[in-house]
């Protein structure tokens, strides 16, 4: 493959999983005590679950057409962060005692409850309330086609070099799935990083005021991955040993 | 969200020492890999555990500004941008032509301490973050991290080439594990520690002890490659049983007191 189309099929995907990121419910420490609305971990940990998913789907479909990467890395990452928000409020309903509700809308987008009656005074929101719910489903599903787009793009160069090709030709070759998936994971973990330095640490989702920032996270996540596919082009000169 | 957050403070250790510690030390048990069967690959590791008191030391600096995203994020992070400039200078070495091997794991390090350095700019100067070292830091924290893969891959592989490192580290997948492994290591220790009385020497002797458990580790992952994996893992336990006491007994020293609160009563009292 062109080295040029893999840098532009990274920078991509790290726009994707920049982008992906300001979707999820982050709820971080607060959360972890039900006083804010979220998953109760950071940004690293949720990216690590559904990113880490994200790419074993995807790369179980390797050899097959990008769409099909593409959709089953979109389904792991959506499927690993649906299991883990609603995990999560099985545990804060039935283990703390809370109602979902968010305290940054006064009702919810999307099933039109009321929210800041159920809010406990002194916390900001509690729990996964619906809209959450489906922004997080929706920033998994973008982080996943990141993902699966970094990892089709760096295999796809590195296959065709002597050093990766497979064992059996017409078969996976291990190592480049390998290198590209852990370079994937590498880029899934940088991009998630400047994107929840942007967030500020915490955010409920796309109804949240600081999802407003989201055009800053893109360009951030652009510039880094343009350097990081620049830099993965070296990868592809050790292939010819 | 970090309780560290406020930041600077004096240190008690000089970090111009950590940091001569971890580059120097580092370079000098990642290049004497090849010299020698046995020693090569236990002083890689050596070196792995220099590069991990650097990344902590480095850690406790940055993140003592509080990040806002908790200490793990930059670890993943740095470790990330080590594992990709390690691997893209391994392999890019080989347009340096038949010298590669000894340039290439430079090149490696060089590689991610520039990520990490553009890395920081992009947080500094698109996002908007405020922390006055993170640039030096966040290129300090890949240097540290790009050591710590380094030499725990030379120590698995035995050799410093692409094609061998590529052969028992990234095929078999321990790559991620040293991912995951490292980034424990470096961001644990101040992850621990962090808080008004935090004192820099107990941290660092919580890092030694992670790094050195670390190697263990590493050891026994070498076993199907090289002859000194054995070597590695008794140094790595007794480097551990050692560096482990020393932060049991200093958190003992530092207590205001310590209690035995015995088990908790069979019957629950209403």
């Amino acid at each position: 493959m062109d080295p040029l189309i893999m840098i532009g099929a990274v920078t991509a995907a790290g726009i994707l999983i920049g982008g992906g990121v300001h979707f999820i419910p982050v709820g971080g420490a607060p959360a972890a005590i039900a006083t804010a609305t979220g998953v109760g971990t950071g940004t690293a940990m949720l990216a690590a679950g559904s990113g880490m998913t994200g790419l074993i789907t995807a790369a179980a479909m390797t050899g097959s057409p990008l769409w099909l990467i593409l959709a089953a890395g979109a389904v792991g990452a959506a499927l690993m962060m649906a299991v883990t928000m609603l995990v999560g409020n099985w545990v804060y309903v039935w283990g703390v005692g809370i109602v979902p509700a968010s305290a940054k809308v006064n009702t919810d987008p999307i099933t039109g409850y009321n929210q800041d009656k159920y809010v406990t005074p002194g916390t900001e929101g509690h729990g996964i309330p619906t809209v959450c719910y489906v922004s997080g489903v929706i920033g998994g599903l973008l982080g996943g086609i990141g993902g699966g787009l970094a990892y089709w793009a760096v295999y796809e160069s590195l296959v065709t070099l002597p050093a990766y090709a497979p064992l059996v030709a017409g078969q996976t070759s291990i190592v480049a799935a390998m290198v590209a998936g852990i370079f994937a994971l590498g880029l899934f973990f940088i991009n998630a990083v400047v994107a929840s330095y942007n967030i500020g640490g915490t955010i409920e989702g796309f109804h949240d005021p600081k999802f407003k920032r989201i055009p800053k996270g893109a360009l951030a996540c652009l510039v880094v991955s343009l350097v990081t596919g620049l830099i993965g082009v070296l990868l592809l000169e050790g292939g010819v040993f | 969200m970090s309780v560290a957050a406020g930041g600077g403070g004096v240190s008690a250790v000089d970090p111009k020492k950590i940091l001569a510690l971890g580059v120097i030390g580092g370079i000098i048990g990642i290049y004497a890999t090849p010299f020698n069967p046995i020693l090569g690959p236990l002083l890689a590791a050596l070196g792995a555990v220099c590069g991990i008191i650097w990344g902590a030391d480095a850690i406790a600096r940055v993140a003592s500004y509080g990040l806002g995203t908790g200490v793990p994020s930059i670890g993943y992070m740095s470790l990330a941008i080590a594992i990709i400039g390690v691997l893209a200078g391994l392999a890019g070495g080989v347009m340096i032509g038949p010298a590669y091997v000894l340039l290439a794991p430079l090149m490696g390090i060089v590689l991610a301490v520039i990520l990490g350095g553009i890395v920081a700019l992009v947080g500094k100067k698109i996002v908007g973050m405020k922390i006055p070292v993170l640039v030096t830091g966040t290129m300090e924290l890949a240097g540290a991290a790009s050591i710590a893969v380094l030499g725990f891959s030379a120590a698995i592989a035995g050799s410093l080439a692409m094609p061998a490192i590529l052969k028992s580290v990234v095929s078999t997948g321990f790559i991620a594990l040293l991912f995951i492994m490292c980034t424990m290591a470096i961001q644990h220790p101040f992850n621990a520690c962090l808080g008004p009385q935090e004192n820099r020497v107990r941290t660092l002797k919580l890092a030694a002890s992670t790094g050195f458990i670390s190697m263990t580790i590493v050891g026994l992952l070498a076993m199907g490659f090289n002859n000194s994996w054995w070597v590695i893992t008794i140094i790595g336990a007794i480097a551990w049983f050692i560096s482990i006491r020393a932060f049991l007994e200093a958190s003992k020293e530092e207590a205001a007191s310590m209690e035995w609160g015995g088990m908790w009563p069979k019957e629950e009292e209403h």
